[in-house]
Parts: C-alpha cells; sequence; structure tokens
C-alpha cells in the first residue's frame, strides 16, 4: 500500500477507496461493495440509527458518512463486533433477553451500545444509556426487551 | 461484485479534500457559488444533496483540515469548526461552564448522528430551527472566519442573516467559534419526540457575570433565530424574582416571530416561548447553574 493510496480499515481488513465515487455513503459501500449486509439501511437520513457502525471506536451513521469521509479510519460493523470482548457481551446481553423481534434494527443497536460502552465505561447508568440509544429506532416498538439487554449487557461487563 | 445501490435520488458529484486552507480557499474559488458546497460533518449537507435541494457538482471537504481542536483558555472555549459534536459534548468541563451550549448539543439528532454533526456545519447552514444557534446567540460566540481576503471575526448575532443565509462570503471557510465567558445558561426547547426531532420553539438563557445583564434568544422562528431584547430587560441581576420572570414570559409569548406552520400553531408557539422561557431562566439559575 502507497502512501497516497486512499483506504479504509474495515473490521480489519484494508479496503481501498480509490475506485470509490465520491458520492458513495459509506453504508453502500459497506452492503454493495464489501458485502457485509448487517448493516442496514433504515431511512437514509439519519433518523433511525439502523446504519450505526463504529467510526474510529465512535458510533456514527454511516449513511451520512461519505465513504471517503473514513478514509484511514477503523470501521468496525456487526460483523466484526464479536472481535471486540465488549461487542461480545453485548451480542450475548441481547440474546438473552431476547432482545429482537424482525432484527431489523437490533445490529444498529448491538453496534452503538457497544460503541457507548467503550467510550463511557460500564459504570454509565443504565437511563443514560437509553438516552443516548434515543437515536436508534424500533419499528416493532420492543424497547422493553431493549431495555433489559442494556441493563444485561451493562451487568456482564461490570 | 454485486452493483453499488445507493438511493434512487442519489447526486452525482465529485468530492475533494484539500490539505491546506488555502488550497481549499483557491478550490471554491474556481467553481462558481452554487456549483461547489463545503462538506464538515455532511448530515445537513448529504440530505439536501439527495433531495435535488443543493445541486453542486463539487463537493469541498473539510476533513484534512487541522481544525478538529477544542481548547479552554482562562475560561474561554474555542471550538474548531470541524470538531464532531460528540467531541464537544464529551468535554468534560462544558456542561458546568456553558451548561445551555451542553444542552443543545445534546439536543442535536442522536449520538450517532453527533459523531458527524459539527458546529461550523451548523453555523454554515444556519436551518432556521437549529438547536445549536439559541445558545451561540446567549453566550456571545464569536465566530472565525477564513477566506481570500483574510481573516475575520463576526459575532454569531451578526453573522446569521436569514433562513440558510449568513455573512459567509465567496469561498470563506469557518474555522472557529469562541464562547468568551461561562455563564449561568440554559437551553429549553419542545417537540414532538425527544430524540431526532425538531423543535417547534426553543428558548436558551445565559446571565453574564460580566456585565450582569441576561441574554435570551428565541430559535425555531422565521427567518432566524434572535434575540428578544424585551424579554431580557425584565430580567435585573443574578436572581430575577418571580414577577420579573413573569413579566418576560408575557413579553416572550407576544414575539411576532411566534407564528403557525405545519409543526405547530402560532396559539401553541406563543404558549410554548413563555414556558420554555420561565423553565430555561429557573434552570439557568438552579444550583450547578443550568440543569433543566
Amino acid at each position: 500500500m502507497t502512501a497516497d493510496r486512499a483506504w479504509v480499515r474495515v473490521n480489519g481488513r484494508d479496503v481501498p477507496l480509490d475506485d470509490v465515487p465520491g458520492a458513495e455513503r459509506l453504508l453502500d459501500t459497506l452492503r454493495w461493495r464489501i458485502g457485509l449486509k448487517g448493516t442496514k439501511e433504515g431511512c437514509r437520513t439519519g433518523d433511525c440509527g439502523a446504519c450505526t457502525v463504529l467510526i474510529d471506536g465512535r458510533p456514527t451513521l454511516s449513511c451520512l458518512t461519505l465513504a471517503h469521509e473514513a478514509e484511514g479510519a477503523a470501521v468496525v460493523t456487526v460483523e466484526g463486533i464479536d472481535d471486540d470482548p465488549v461487542g461480545r457481551q453485548v451480542v450475548a446481553a441481547f440474546r438473552d433477553a431476547a432482545a429482537v423481534q424482525c432484527g431489523y434494527c437490533t445490529p444498529g443497536f448491538v453496534v452503538a451500545l457497544t460503541g457507548l460502552f467503550k467510550e463511557r465505561g460500564s459504570e454509565t447508568s443504565v437511563s443514560s444509556l437509553l438516552e443516548d440509544l434515543g437515536g436508534n429506532l424500533c419499528r416493532c416498538t420492543g424497547y422493553a426487551a431493549i431495555g433489559r439487554a442494556v441493563a444485561r449487557a451493562r451487568e456482564r461487563l461490570r | 461484485m454485486p452493483p453499488v445501490r445507493g438511493s434512487p435520488g442519489m447526486a452525482e458529484f465529485s468530492l475533494v479534500a484539500p490539505r491546506t486552507v488555502d488550497a481549499a480557499i483557491a478550490e471554491l474559488r474556481s467553481h462558481a457559488a452554487h456549483e461547489a458546497a463545503v462538506l464538515a460533518g455532511g448530515t445537513d449537507l448529504l440530505f439536501d444533496l439527495d433531495h435535488g435541494r443543493a445541486p453542486p457538482r463539487t463537493v469541498v471537504s473539510l476533513r484534512r483540515l487541522p481544525w478538529r481542536t477544542l481548547d479552554w483558555t482562562d475560561g474561554v472555549l474555542t471550538v474548531g469548526s470541524t470538531l464532531p459534536l460528540r467531541s464537544l459534548e464529551l468535554d468534560p468541563d462544558l456542561a458546568t461552564r456553558l451548561p445551555a451550549l451542553a444542552q443543545a448539543v445534546r439536543a442535536v439528532g442522536g449520538i450517532a448522528l453527533r459523531a458527524r454533526a459539527t458546529l461550523g456545519g451548523n453555523l454554515g447552514r444556519s436551518a432556521p430551527a437549529s438547536d445549536l444557534l439559541p445558545a451561540l446567540l446567549v453566550l456571545d460566540a464569536e465566530v472565525d472566519l477564513v477566506g481570500p481576503e483574510g481573516n475575520r471575526t463576526v459575532p454569531v448575532d451578526r453573522f446569521l442573516k436569514a433562513s440558510r443565509e449568513t455573512v459567509l462570503g465567496r469561498a470563506e471557510l469557518i474555522r472557529a467559534v469562541r464562547f468568551p465567558e461561562p455563564r449561568p445558561s440554559a437551553y429549553a426547547w419542545q417537540r414532538v419526540r425527544p430524540v431526532n426531532d425538531i423543535s417547534q420553539v426553543s428558548v436558551a438563557a445565559a446571565y453574564s457575570p460580566r456585565d450582569r445583564q441576561w441574554r435570551v434568544a428565541l430559535g425555531g422562528v422565521p427567518p432566524r433565530t434572535i434575540r428578544v431584547p424585551d424579554a431580557e430587560a425584565s430580567l435585573r441581576g443574578a436572581r430575577p424574582d418571580a414577577e420579573e420572570v413573569a413579566h418576560g414570559a408575557d413579553r416572550m409569548g407576544r414575539h411576532p416571530a411566534l407564528v403557525g406552520d405545519r409543526r405547530a400553531s402560532d396559539e401553541y408557539r406563543r404558549r410554548l416561548a413563555s414556558a420554555l422561557f420561565t423553565r430555561a431562566v429557573a434552570a439557568a439559575v438552579a444550583p450547578g447553574g443550568g440543569r433543566p
């Protein structure tokens, strides 16, 4: 890899950006260029959180991020979340709490919650975590179970 | 490889990311004004590009400029224009020194949107219902600009002209926003959903220990977020009494900018403006200086 080639690291793998058009959203690069379909397209306007990925550890909307804007950054999608010790606990908590109905919003919630724990630590209160998950919508309205998953993930990590 | 699909209306444009401020200015100067757009975080711009409200052929990204900064010096906060709002919100001193700004930042989208959105972008796009502009007005934010004619600093009240109109000149960029002093302050809003929604009306209030005057701003009104001098004049001193607050609330509710639209009726907006004023002033003077 030469210094002037643009790339983004996705789940530990370097993906070149040279052939990616400037207007392409990171969401589309992930889903259609490299085939990682775990990241979901919900609204494409930043209102639902289904497309949340970690960029350098921080939960970020991939629908409002041009692929080139993530140049040089480390992106983690839900497919890579199991490689993260915090992410593994979050996934297990969602499973234990049966916090999945249709499942479309689940990757966004799992990735966002993983990022929140990494950013703010596992001592953060459940109510504060839930407030910070306010940008993630569950159209099945399965919030009670998701709330239990958040509490359970926090217990697992403490 | 499967074809890369976007949304049906997705815009085509070329993206350039200059490595220096001079190169960014030169790039912008090389295009007609309406053919180039500046990208900071992109949360507002990309929506407009997709929905045909902004059809530029070139998008100039600021991502390589060294403006993702935050600095406190002697109580003065300077925020680089491309610092993500999420980084600003996670600053440990923000909520105690500039509570209105901390609350306003938290009112913008969700955390994953704030990972992209920036203070510079919010100012440059200057949407009439921006949650940040009322706080910037009452905190007397100053906007540092850099452009072909050199640098200048403009108070935010002068920076804003109308809905999505600012004093930014051709090829001029917002470099940083400065907050001159910590102030007891608060930001209060009303909307249908608490997160990821547009405020129907919002009110920011701040008391300046330096000149012992209140500043009050009203957001979500046409044509732009404004200061409300009559409501400010009702409040005297650091701890206004109930009568002063009631007087100010009455004046707030009579402001002629409170008109009806699809998000709220004029009557509802007037009641909201009064109630939010009362709430913001109460929160600003509460112990701890601004937790609503």
